[in-house]
């Protein structure tokens, strides 16, 4: 399959022959519900236990709630401040997107437009960053941070988040841009567009579903960072959500798990709701990006 | 042309290339708080090989990344090979349901895995009561220490196995039509067509996976973290909750460089060995 396939997600997904396959798949197909089923259980479960009292919960926990309490919704949202961790966590995301998608998306046009022995060795220069851990880096990007004072800030957390997805989407945006033809490129210097031109009304344009593949993967990336958040983020303002979660679980622990339980399914619910709305994108966007090395 | 090229390299300078020099700088150095440093060659790195905390986070991370081939991939592969072969109506249903536990923030997978593991109130404890399972109820997975690694791992079977299952999925998918009708015109039981066919064509995306398993292992650390911190004593540590205890609890900015840069060629060692073997098997057929 060729790369743009992947990218517009034409038709990989057909239905294979319709074939009788008999009791066979009825037994195969139960067993896969079933462990589906206990994937998203533990999702599920937190709702039997979050409208009781801690009484009610400790002498029935398997039992339907006598009534629907809220109260532990508002204990668990008051402990994790869960409206200031989204806000700083939308930042952190947009800012990760500002500042990955446009710097790789040039380097890439440049790779692929541009084939000479000096833009092959910056190209591996690019890659070595891809194979390097963040956490080899993380002493000295702290030390870094505190010196320049971007330490305890969201630009401080978005910038180098940037910087370590930067050599991934600019390998992706660079098969991208091979695989278009270059007639396009000829046929547009003919009409008479430089080379700016030629690259914002032409070539981006047609780049989109690599675009939107950026967009949707950085975006979850940022979401869901925990490390990078936990060594430079220390004011409890700036957390984002992962870290107020994670501050909650040693804080609050389990001992009242009605609470405990709401504060799962508040902290859950964003990420579950964007899945629901998008997992033909997100599912296909990683298959895309996996597929690509 | 070239200055289409700065942004980029200006980032990777400034937060990549500036720090990993960095890093193999400051892991000779013992250094007290900022600004001292003393040169002390590989004495970092020596002392860490004594040390049994790190020992302890390297046994496990090997440990981990072991049982994760052997474990979640194959368990992967049977998932994603009967989604494909009964593709019907349920298919995308379940792939979506196989990667919803991917998707989740390692904060929330750590806060549910607590909410399973839990003594006296978790999941598994309160069902134990409900059936008078008093030696179920009474044990505490995540506080004993033979068994910590073991929930740890088990969360993580739950959460990242989806990621394998859908990339298995999308590989099996392009394998044409036609090579599985003939196989089944041949007679070919679905086992015959899973081993011959199926599982050569994707031992390509299987490697892959191992080394993915394998790096990510030696990168493990968002889910002992937060479940366990590492404990109890070292039976839940890996190399990143070693580092992160030396460097930014401790404030031992020359091991904790140390552990980085052993994280970094560990990771490239595996990433080469795994590839150069399973090109050498690659030519041989």
């Amino acid at each position: 399959m060729s790369d743009r396939s992947v990218l517009d997600g034409s038709p990989a997904r057909r239905r294979s022959p319709k074939v009788r396959h008999g009791a066979g798949e009825w037994i195969v197909m139960a067993i896969l519900v079933l462990m589906a089923l206990a994937v998203i259980l533990p999702l599920i479960l937190p709702f039997l236990f979050v409208f009781k009292t801690q009484l009610e919960f400790s002498y029935h926990p398997w039992a339907l709630p006598r009534q629907i309490r809220w109260i532990n919704f508002v204990e668990a949202w008051k402990a994790v401040r869960i409206d200031q961790g989204l806000v700083n966590t939308l930042i952190v995301c947009a800012g990760a997107i500002a500042f990955t998608i446009p710097p790789s998306a040039l380097a890439g046009y440049v790779f692929a437009r541009y084939r000479s022995r000096l833009t092959e060795i910056l190209y591996y220069a690019v890659l070595l960053g891809y194979f390097v851990p963040v956490q080899m880096v993380l002493v000295p990007l702290y030390r870094m941070e505190a010196a320049l004072g971007l330490s305890d800030t969201l630009h401080g957390l978005f910038l180098p988040m940037a910087a370590f997805g930067i050599p991934f989407w600019t390998m992706i945006y660079r098969s991208f841009f091979r695989s278009l033809p270059g007639e396009l490129v000829e046929a547009a210097r003919i009409d008479g567009a430089g080379h700016a031109g030629i690259f914002f009304r032409v070539m981006l344009p047609l780049a989109q579903p690599a675009t939107v593949l950026a967009v949707i993967l950085v975006f979850i990336g940022a979401w869901s960072d925990y490390l990078l958040s936990l060594i430079l983020l220390t004011n409890q303002e700036h957390f984002t959500m992962q870290l107020r979660v994670a501050s909650f679980l040693n804080a609050y622990g389990t001992d009242r798990m009605p609470r405990y339980a709401a504060a799962a399914i508040i902290s859950a619910a964003p990420t579950v709701i964007l899945y629901l709305l998008g997992n033909k994108w997100i599912i296909r966007g990683t298959i895309a990006g996996a597929v690509k090395e | 042309m070239f200055l289409c090229l700065l942004p980029a390299f200006f980032f990777l300078a400034v937060f990549l290339y500036y720090p990993i020099v960095e890093t193999f700088r400051i892991s000779t150095m013992r250094t007290a708080g900022l600004g001292q440093e003393l040169y002390v060659g590989f004495d970092n790195y020596a002392k860490l090989f004594a040390n049994d905390e790190f020992q302890a986070g390297l046994v496990h991370v090997f440990q981990w990344a072991f049982w994760s081939v052997i474990v979640q991939l194959p368990l992967a592969f049977a998932i994603a090979f009967a989604l494909t072969w009964y593709g019907n109506r349920l298919t995308g249903f379940l792939r979506a349901a196989f990667y919803l536990s991917n998707v989740l923030p390692s904060a929330i997978t750590a806060m549910l895995g607590k909410f399973i593991f839990a003594p006296n109130y978790g999941i598994v404890a309160s069902f134990a009561n409900l059936l008078h399972w008093k030696w179920l109820g009474g044990i505490d997975f995540l506080g004993d220490p033979k068994l910590a690694f073991w929930s740890i791992f088990a969360v993580a079977t739950w959460a990242y196995t989806g990621f394998p299952i859908i990339y298995l999925m999308a590989r099996i998918e392009q394998i044409p039509r036609d090579v599985r009708e003939a196989a089944m015109l041949d007679g070919a039981s679905p086992w015959r067509y899973a081993t011959r066919i199926v599982l050569p064509e994707t031992s390509y995306p299987l490697r892959i996976l191992a080394v993915l398993c394998t790096v990510g292992s030696l990168k493990l650390f968002d889910l002992p973290n937060m479940m366990t911190s590492g404990g109890p004593g070292n039976a839940t540590v890996t190399l990143g909750i070693t580092l992160y205890r030396h460097g930014f609890v401790n404030w031992n900015y020359g091991k904790a460089a140390a552990i980085g840069a052993i994280i970094f060629a560990l990771s490239l060692v595996f990433t080469v060995l795994q590839f150069s073997i399973g090109r050498k098997k690659g030519e041989g057929q």
